[in-house]
């Protein structure tokens, strides 16, 4: 179905895609983690200098990044599906993305509104230390599958 | 001398090793979301973009990005060593590397005029033209980086 597909051709056809698309997706990862390893350093109660509030405004600047690494990871694999839909380091990879995304959702629903009621330069409770502490390694397991990919088997 | 150094027994475990190749290329883009992730969202907050974070707050995460910079130069130092003839030969690499030590030069400055902003409270949160010219330069610097760190696979 995607294979041999207008936009598998493309991506396939022009020379200088592919390097393109690995460096925007090099710059998306920083700004995701850029701004991830600030937040989750401080919900586990590093950097307690930081305002928690405060440094949730960096929060477009990992979405910017999230968004540009989703679009240039669905033109990887539109462009060479069988190389990665087989691959166990892209499937783990994928699994930890989840993991990550619902992570965020409950740091989201169920944290930030609680925000305010901490002082600003206080420790944090253990459950925002645990959720802190699983979105910085997941986003490192899935730094690490990807760049495994080339080199493992698959699944 | 890069002929030396590709025989030695470290740059041999490097290349031969099926496992040490790619566990350095982990580390190394660890350390590249650590470091390139850091900077990233200091320039850009002194560029004015999540303007609701203080610039002062760079300041102790200063080191973090120290740590992700210690963790890339041993990497790749290593790395380097096991195809030293040809790394050296690149432009691309040798481009990197220049932006990356520039970078780094940059970031002191910065650093230092941050550290400048907390000597009078009214100007913790004004930054100067002189000191956004420097972000929007070193912000260049690490996408250059990026961009000169991938190509160098395709030159």
């Amino acid at each position: 179905m995607i294979i041999d597909s207008p936009l598998n051709q493309w991506i396939l056809d022009t020379y200088w895609l592919w390097p393109v698309l690995e460096i925007v997706h090099f710059f998306g990862l920083s700004l995701l983690l850029g701004g991830l390893i600030i937040i989750d350093l401080r919900l586990m109660g590093y950097f307690r200098s930081l305002n928690l509030e405060t440094i949730n405004n960096l929060i477009p600047l990992v979405i910017c990044g999230f968004s540009l690494n989703l679009v240039t990871g669905i033109l990887f694999f539109i462009g060479d599906p069988m190389r990665y839909s087989v691959n166990i380091g892209f499937q783990i990879k994928m699994g930890l993305v989840i993991l990550a995304g619902l992570n965020t959702l409950f740091y989201s629903w169920k944290i930030i509104p609680a925000l305010a009621n901490w002082s600003v330069s206080s420790d944090t409770p253990i459950s925002v230390k645990i959720v802190g502490l699983i979105s910085l390694s997941a986003w490192t397991g899935v730094l690490v599958l990807g760049r495994l990919i080339p080199y493992v088997g698959t699944g | 001398m890069f002929v030396w150094l590709e025989t030695t027994p470290i740059a041999q475990l490097v290349a031969l090793s099926l496992w040490a190749y790619p566990a350095l290329l982990s580390l190394h883009i660890i350390g590249l979301a650590i470091v390139v992730g850091i900077f990233s969202m200091r320039d850009l907050r002194l560029l004015g973009i999540a303007h609701g974070v203080e610039p002062t707050a760079f300041i102790s995460l200063g080191k973090l990005a120290w740590i992700g910079f210690t963790i890339n130069a041993l990497s790749g130092i290593l790395l380097f060593t096991s195809q030293a003839t040809i790394f050296i030969t690149s432009i691309p690499f040798l481009l990197k590397i220049s932006f990356i030590t520039v970078g780094m030069v940059l970031a002191v400055i910065i650093q230092a005029r941050l550290s400048n902003l907390l000597v009078d409270d009214r100007y913790i949160n004004s930054v100067d033209r002189t000191t956004r010219f420097l972000a929007a330069i070193s912000m260049s610097l690490w996408i250059g980086a990026i961009i000169a760190g991938r190509l160098i696979a395709y030159f």
